[in-house]
């Protein structure tokens, strides 16, 4: 293998596949990155088993061949060279890759590429388009929902339900749930429900931020794989196994009591509170109180701890319905208040055990339920 | 003003709420630990017991072999803990800066409330007659113008003693003494004091610092500072609990899981109903082993969500144990069980589950009946198995010292 590329596109391509690097790992191969050359660009791939990822740079050519070296010295040793041309000569037989750059000179040893686990090919499912600003959003909106503990390994994923021209993203960790529907560019042929881990998506995520061409998605027949294309980026990620639980029944289907707020004011309020939380629980107390004919209604968010004090705040609110109290997490309300684009959200609610419901004003595609806390007023 | 410190002890504590309890144990050789062949050690000795060189901490065998006429009493830790309620009580009502060490003694800062009994001397009184009047038992107590000094004098007075030592004279008063009744001396530091020539706290005060501190770090510094007679740490009233446990030893040291399993249960219900009692939920659990060879190890596991359920700290604790003896050889001499972090209650409800809140309720079905009824009045199936181990009481399994398992 012998060929030359620029130190920015090689760093470029480094950053982006490193995030696939394994960590903590039995099989210490999925520590390296995969270079290989790839007609006249040069391939890089790393794999920590869950999820693959694998990016081309432009580069010259000059012999065919490929090799993987530690990633993390690889890509310390690339970030800190020149933005200059990098010269890359691998020497077949000690397996020592030879990078030069400026008046700088590496060799690095490392392990066969025919040792690299091989990265599965998701084709024949389903294949559809999904454009970039509206999957960031969702993924967005969503995947912070999902448990990060494993004792229910279902719910450390996402649910995608693609149906028709629709795709609709769910995630749950039983305290919270998050419901996306957008629109898909182009058409499923059949209906197909898949579990999507939240750390794929988190990292779909991050590819996409300097994308602007609409991603490609492919679920292979088996529902084993699904793969993220972007523009000369792969990404192949396995998918969890199971069935995601039937959350249509837990959104309430009617409420006692609605508030439309702005998201701005109950954001603050929320995080005033949750200040006093900390020491506790986390418990913010919520009393929704309807105007008079000639008073708006409000909202009272408050938290108190038995050692250091406690904190009232209150919110303009238009409100139907009865009076309400109700308590939540107040992180899980800033959670959801902080992804939100819209100027206001409703909050409704039916009693204080009663799960809560957050829908943004303007927009009928997301709705987050949030499960209050049981705590004595 | 010159500070006025006093330390209060109860003169053989456990012993003499027993001796209250049944009069006819009055003026005998009572041992409060449990059975004398058991494992477990002397909790409290009578004056008359201690008359033949036994002493608290030391086996129950050796104390029955030194003195085989002693009465030995199981005791019982409720009893102790309601009898110190009332000392602290009785203690809060002559000052608010109390600083109560454990269940039988308390330092208290008097500085400033001669004005009101006479002298400190006359508060100190007082306090004794207060104590003998309402509890029937016999409080010494040391006066000193530092924690340090309060207490050797309190210890020096015993029993039902006063002893008040003037202010400039702790120097001399300490000086003449046996070096190991300055607290902070022990087993280790005496030998090796008495090595160097050192046999009495004059003595210590009087060594080169630098000496000192070659042998002993910084912990040389501070002994030197009490046996001269300077201390000036507060008397602190006790912060809100931060935590909570209980632990056991084993009347045979033992490697059966079910055997661990079932004993880590009991505990966890102990600490669970301890939480539910006091109103509060925490988010991590601790398991203790200590192992034949005295290892000790803890082993954490902080949880997502707060907890005050049998069920939560008892699983919690059991994985934390599988864990630990994977691949374990020695067996176990004790377990103990504790929870920290505690919260505020209030209790995150779950969409899709509803276990925790029919735990919830269950919980306090059986905390309302072992209140009622006693603790073993219901028990849990994993417990049942203690019953062959343990003689049942009517008040909850009797452990080896059963003074001590609370």
């Amino acid at each position: 293998m012998k060929l030359s590329c620029l130190q920015e596109n090689l760093d470029r391509g480094l950053n982006v596949v490193g995030r696939a690097v394994a960590v903590r790992t039995t099989l210490p191969i999925t520590n390296n990155v995969l270079l290989a050359t790839d007609k006249s660009r040069l391939k890089l791939s790393a794999t920590n088993l869950e999820m693959a990822i694998s990016c081309w740079i432009g580069a010259k050519v000059e012999e065919e061949g490929a090799i993987t070296v530690p990633a993390r010295l690889l890509s310390e040793f690339i970030s800190s060279l020149p933005s200059e041309k990098v010269d890359i000569n691998l020497s077949p037989q000690t397996k020592t890759l030879g990078l030069k750059c400026a008046r700088f000179e590496a060799r690095i040893s490392g392990v066969d590429a025919k040792d690299f686990p091989p990265i599965p090919r998701v084709e024949g499912g389903i294949a559809t388009k999904v454009e970039v600003e509206a999957l960031r959003q969702a993924i967005g909106q969503v995947a912070f929902a999902a448990a990060t503990e494993e004792s229910r390994p279902v719910l450390t994923g996402v649910d995608a339900e693609f149906d028709g021209d629709t795709l609709t993203l769910a995630a749950a960790d039983g305290f919270r749930l998050a419901v996306y529907k957008l629109p898909l560019a182009q058409a499923v042929s059949q209906k197909t429900e898949v579990i999507i881990p939240a750390r794929t998506l988190a990292e779909l995520n991050r590819l996409m931020a300097d994308q602007e061409e609409a991603v490609e998605i492919t679920v292979n027949p088996e529902k084993g794989q699904a793969l993220f294309r972007l523009k000369d980026i792969e990404l192949v990620s396995q998918l969890i196994q199971g069935s995601f639980p039937n959350y249509s029944q837990l959104i309430p289907k009617k409420f006692n009591t609605k508030a439309v707020i702005s998201v701005a004011d109950f954001l603050r309020a929320t995080k005033t509170a949750s200040i006093f939380a900390r020491d506790g629980s986390g418990i913010v107390r919520l009393v929704v109180a309807p105007g008079g004919e000639m008073t708006p209604g409000k909202v009272t968010v408050s938290a108190r701890s038995e050692e250091i004090g406690d904190d009232v705040g209150d919110i303009d609110a238009m409100v139907e319905g009865e009076e309400a109290k109700i308590a939540f997490n107040g992180k899980y309300l800033t959670d959801v208040l902080s992804v939100l684009h819209e100027a206001q959200v409703a909050l409704e609610t039916t009693n204080p055990s009663s799960p809560g419901v957050l829908k943004p004003v303007g927009s009928d595609n997301y709705i987050h339920v949030v499960m209050p806390m049981f705590v004595q007023w | 003003m010159a500070r006025r410190i006093m330390h209060i002890d109860l003169d053989a504590f456990f012993v003499s709420v027993e001796q209250v309890a049944d009069p006819s144990l009055k003026g005998k050789p009572v041992v409060v630990g449990g059975r004398p062949q058991g494992r477990g050690v002397v909790a409290a000795a009578s004056y008359e017991a201690r008359a033949f060189g036994l002493r608290s901490g030391m086996p129950l065998v050796t104390a029955s072999r030194l003195c085989p006429q002693a009465i030995f009493i199981q005791g019982s830790f409720p009893k102790y803990r309601d009898a110190s309620e009332k000392f602290m009580a009785i203690l809060a009502d002559f000052s608010p800066y109390l600083e109560p060490m454990g269940l039988d003694e308390a330092y208290l800062d008097a500085t400033g409330f001669e004005s009101l009994h006479g002298s400190i001397k006359q508060m100190a009184l007082k306090i004794k007659q207060r104590v003998k009047k309402e509890l029937g038992l016999n409080a010494s107590i040391g006066i000193a113008s530092g924690k340090v000094i309060a207490k050797v004098a309190s210890e020096m007075s015993k029993p039902d003693g006063l002893l008040e030592v003037a202010a400039g004279k702790e120097r001399a008063f300490l000086a003449p003494l046996p070096i190991a009744r300055l607290p902070g001396i022990g087993q280790k530091t005496e030998p090796k004091l008495k090595s160097l020539g050192i046999d009495t706290i004059g003595k210590l005060s009087a060594m080169p610092p630098k000496a000192l501190k070659s042998h002993f770090g910084a912990s040389g510094e501070v002994l030197q500072r009490f046996a001269s007679g300077i201390d000036d740490r507060e008397v602190e009233p006790p912060a809100a609990a931060k935590s909570t446990s209980r632990e056991t030893t084993f009347s045979q040291d033992t490697k059966d899981p079910a055997m661990l399993e079932s004993t880590l249960r009991y505990l966890g219900e102990r600490v669970g109903a301890d939480l539910r009692q006091k109103g509060k939920r925490a988010r991590c659990v601790t398991l203790k082993l200590r192992y034949g060879d005295f290892t000790t190890i803890t082993r954490r596991r902080t949880l997502s969500q707060s907890t005050d359920s049998d069920q939560a700290i008892f699983e919690t604790g059991q994985g934390l144990l599988k864990r630990a003896l994977t691949g374990e050889k020695r067996a176990v001499r004790l377990i103990g069980i504790g929870v920290s972090e505690l919260v505020e209650a209030g209790r995150q409800l779950d969409m899709m589950d509803g276990s925790a809140q029919r735990q919830e309720q269950l919980n306090k079905a059986i905390d309302r009946i072992r209140k009622k009824y006693g603790f073993t009045a219901i028990q849990t199936g994993r417990t049942l198995k203690l019953k062959d181990v343990f003689a049942g009481g009517g008040k909850g399994y009797s452990l080896n010292t059963p003074s001590l398992s609370r």
